[in-house]
């Protein structure tokens, strides 16, 4: 049970912010680290791995600080956007050294387990140089997951995989935070990050714009109206009904239903079974229409 | 919705007017080639050692012609300056050759600059070209200083002149040749690797490797060998070339008889580097 | 460690890049043996190939490139992430690298010098000058090592420093010669096997002393800028 926190971390490049006093707070699962690009993730990355000192503030892992501490490695694996790795090693021999590197008792063990866990044991005697890109992604995976750290940062994991390999990363990603890992993945790939977490940190020009789970980030936006699909046995009435309501502020009829724009989210998801009872009318559909990540991110971006 | 699917022409069009010919595409690697050597349009950075190495050399001519000038003494005439300047040339080839041709191959753009009407020999040609004037303007415009320095104060008035610019002409000839057998020896072991640091490394080491051996050839005991000595190193063979071509200004390499020699290895030696630099350019995929 | 200095060693000469430090021992010995062969005056070959090219140029290059190399190789492509990541005290991540620096410059320099030594005087000339490009090795690579650390284009200071501060400027300003690794060597390997053939300008304690302050100081800013290696944002 690990906790990675950041305290008013700022780091500047002479004139230049990139990231601007974000706090915050990890602990196990997944968490993903949602940003466009410049906006200063790779860099919090950097700064949580201990590649970077920030400017100003802290960050700890456990108490611990990341910077020039190696021993804090023990807890922690990082797997970096750059796809670097030594070409003449084969999977193996790579897994191996950083098992041996990490000083663990069953080395051999260790990196045949962790290579299993990645897929990769039929070309573990190839030379990387031959792999795919999707392969040696997953290498430097197993790399970073053979001392079973409790942190595991990864910085845009899942480029360059095919599909396949995306869903089994995604499921490995899973299985570790629901063991207890605190695990946090950069991506701007938004389908991604809502098929692998709910929880999200969104950096927006270096500034932290929200965090948590992002459907209820959604509700707290109040200024925005929630958008609503519903389908019933009679839109036009229904929406003659709903238009009187205070909390509703638009309605639209189209041929496939209405789209219906409500302000308060509470009351009208209480308001709208009551005037459908009231009339007689039988819901055949209510969807949240904005309620995805994309329009999460797009909200909080143009804010 | 059933009507037939088109595409509408909405700008994308060819170009169906008049195109430059070779010429301009051969110039304009040479222009880059030259704007690159120097940093010109660049960062700052990459202007520090080229313009170091010329500020050096530089300086030595104009310290060299305010000796005249003062006192009369030649320390150095043209064609010895350029001998002396000799560690400087091969420190500037080393910078920039990898400039020009690591850089494009590390990068991958070769297969971009190959997919447009550029031949193989059209790049390597304007590139050797750009490195070869480079260089001989590190060397000529030192010599023109000293050149103006001499001129002005010249006692014996546009005879002197007259004399003096006899003395220039060769010694930017000389220069010339300095510039050619350096650029294309340089050019050729830069394209051998895509990493400038090690190019670098590779040029000079070749240059320096060469110098003892003419300096164990020369005490030989067949003076053959001793006069034959100059052609292990192109410091020296250049140097030989100065001595048989233009005897008056004392080089410092004996040839002897063997100054055809000199000219013609220098000849092959260019003709070599620049058809091995073309067969390597031949198949830009593997590079 | 020992697997930082395998991974190194396979890194060095795994790659065709290694067979550019056989050209240069291969002429020593070369040279030296025609020489020979041809019964020419040690005197007059000795200076040329063993202080000209041996101690001048396949000393020095040499630990530049396998110097540069070890850890330049590795920051510029950043595979350096996959070695830091791990709790090893910086310290044993350098002298491991410099061991396989050392060792290797040490051998490709040490070698065709004490050949070449040894058919100009003596077998004593010959370990001589194996022992000076041996501490030569230390000082250079260490120097080289660090330099690595604290520039983005080591090779070109390195080239720099041999070029035009041991080159050009140890022959005209003698006050540069304190600081230059080359008499060092020269000096070092004169006090050991004495012969004209080596003329040492600087005195044996300034050689010794300031050569361990090369590796040392070397050594200790190297793994100090490990400690705080930093890598910046999107992929640079």
């Amino acid at each position: 049970m690990s906790t990675l926190e950041l305290q008013n971390v700022s780091r500047w490049y002479g004139n230049v912010v990139a990231v601007n006093d974000i706090s915050l707070n990890l602990g196990p699962g997944v968490t993903g680290l949602l940003g466009p690009n410049g906006a200063g993730k790779t860099t919090v990355l950097h700064m949580m791995a201990g590649f970077l000192n920030p400017s100003r503030g802290t960050v700890t892992i456990d108490g611990k600080p990341t910077w020039r501490n190696p021993a804090v490695y023990r807890d922690l694996g990082l797997v970096n956007e750059r796809e670097a790795v030594h070409g003449f090693l084969t999977a193996y021999e790579f897994v191996l050294a950083s098992a041996k590197m990490h000083k663990l008792p069953d080395a051999p063990g260790a990196a045949r387990r962790a290579l299993e866990l990645v897929e990769m044991t039929d070309a573990q005697d190839r030379r990387i140089e031959t792999y795919s890109k999707g392969m040696r992604q997953r290498t430097r995976v197993a790399a970073a997951l053979v001392h079973a750290p409790q942190v595991l940062l990864l910085d845009e994991p899942f480029n360059g995989m095919d599909p396949r390999q995306r869903m089994h990363m995604m499921t490995l990603l899973h299985s570790l935070g629901d063991q207890g890992h605190t695990i946090l993945f950069s991506s701007h790939i938004l389908e991604e990050v809502e098929q692998v977490s709910g929880t999200v940190q969104v950096i927006v020009a270096g500034r932290l714009a929200a965090s948590g789970d992002y459907r209820k980030i959604r509700r707290l936006m109040t200024n925005r109206p929630h958008v609503f699909a519903v389908q019933s046995s009679d839109d036009r009435q229904l929406a003659v009904a709903l238009i009187g309501e205070t909390s509703v502020s638009g309605v639209e009829i189209a041929n496939t239903g209405l789209t219906v724009r409500a302000a308060d989210y509470g009351s009208f998801t209480r308001a709208l079974p009551r005037i459908a009872l009231d009339r007689g009318i039988r819901l055949r559909k209510l969807l949240p229409s904005d309620e995805s990540l994309e329009s999460v991110f797009s909200y909080l971006l143009e804010a | 919705m059933s009507e037939a699917s088109v595409i509408h022409d909405i700008g994308y069009q060819r170009y169906t007017g008049r195109r430059l010919g070779r010429t301009a595409v051969f110039s304009a690697i040479y222009v880059h080639g030259i704007r690159a050597a120097f940093g010109l349009g660049r960062s700052a950075k990459s202007k520090i050692f080229p313009w170091l190495v010329a500020g050096i050399v530089l300086l030595v001519a104009v310290i060299v012609a305010a000796v005249r000038s003062q006192t009369g003494v030649v320390v150095f005439n043209y064609i010895q300056f350029a001998d002396s300047m000799s560690w400087l040339v091969i420190f500037f080839v080393a910078i920039i050759a990898p400039e020009l041709v690591s850089r494009d191959m590390r990068s991958g753009v070769l297969p971009l600059y190959f997919s447009r009407p550029l031949r193989a020999a059209d790049y390597i040609g304007a590139k050797f070209v750009a490195l070869a004037s480079a260089v001989w303007l590190l060397l000529g415009v030192p010599q023109l200083v000293m050149f103006v320095g001499a001129a002005f104060t010249t006692k014996t008035g546009m005879k002197g002149v007259w004399n003096e610019l006899g003395d220039l002409l060769p010694g930017w000839a000389y220069s010339l040749l300095w510039a050619v057998v350096f650029a294309s020896i340089s050019l050729l072991i830069a394209s051998l690797t895509g990493k400038r640091a090690f190019a670098a490394a590779g040029i000079v080491a070749t240059f320096l490797m060469t110098t003892p051996v003419v300096g164990v050839l020369s005490i030989l005991p067949s003076s053959t060998a001793q006069h034959l000595a100059g052609l292990a190193s192109p410091m020296s063979l250049i140097s030989g070339i100065g001595t048989w071509l233009i005897p008056s200004a004392n080089a410092g390499f004996p040839v002897d008889r063997f100054g055809p020699v000199y000219g013609i290895e220098a000849f092959t030696l260019i003709a070599g580097c620049l058809l091995l630099l073309l067969a390597r350019y031949r198949k830009v995929a593997s590079l | 460690m020992t697997t930082v200095a395998y991974i190194t060693a396979r890194g060095l000469f795994g790659r065709r890049r290694v067979l550019l430090l056989l050209p240069l021992p291969l002429l020593l010995v070369g040279l030296a043996a025609l020489c020979r062969s041809y019964n020419v005056n040690p005197a007059d070959w000795g200076v040329p190939v063993l202080t000209a090219l041996g101690l001048a140029v396949v000393l020095p290059v040499t630990a530049l490139i396998v110097g540069t190399g070890v850890l330049g190789s590795e920051v510029d492509d950043g595979t350096i992430v996959h070695i830091l990541t791990k709790p090893m005290p910086r310290s044993n991540i350098i002298l491991a690298k410099l061991g396989v620096a050392v060792g290797v410059t040490a051998v490709t320099a040490a070698v065709p010098l004490f050949i070449a030594g040894t058919m100009a005087d003596s077998v004593r000339l010959g370990l001589a000058l194996a022992a000076g490009a041996a501490i030569g090795a230390c000082a250079y690579t260490a120097f080289f090592l660090m330099l690595s650390l604290l520039t983005r284009r080591p090779v070109l200071l390195g080239l720099v420093y041999i070029l035009v501060w041991e080159g050009l400027l140890g022959r005209f300003v003698s006050g540069t010669r304190v600081l230059s690794i080359e008499q060092y060597v020269i000096a070092i390997s004169d006090k050991i096997a004495p012969t004209d053939l080596l003329t040492g300008r600087v005195s044996l304690p300034v050689a010794i002393v300031m050569s361990s302050i090369f590796v040392i100081g070397g050594t200790l800013l190297a793994i100090d800028r490990l400690r705080s290696f930093s890598m910046a944002g999107e992929t640079s």
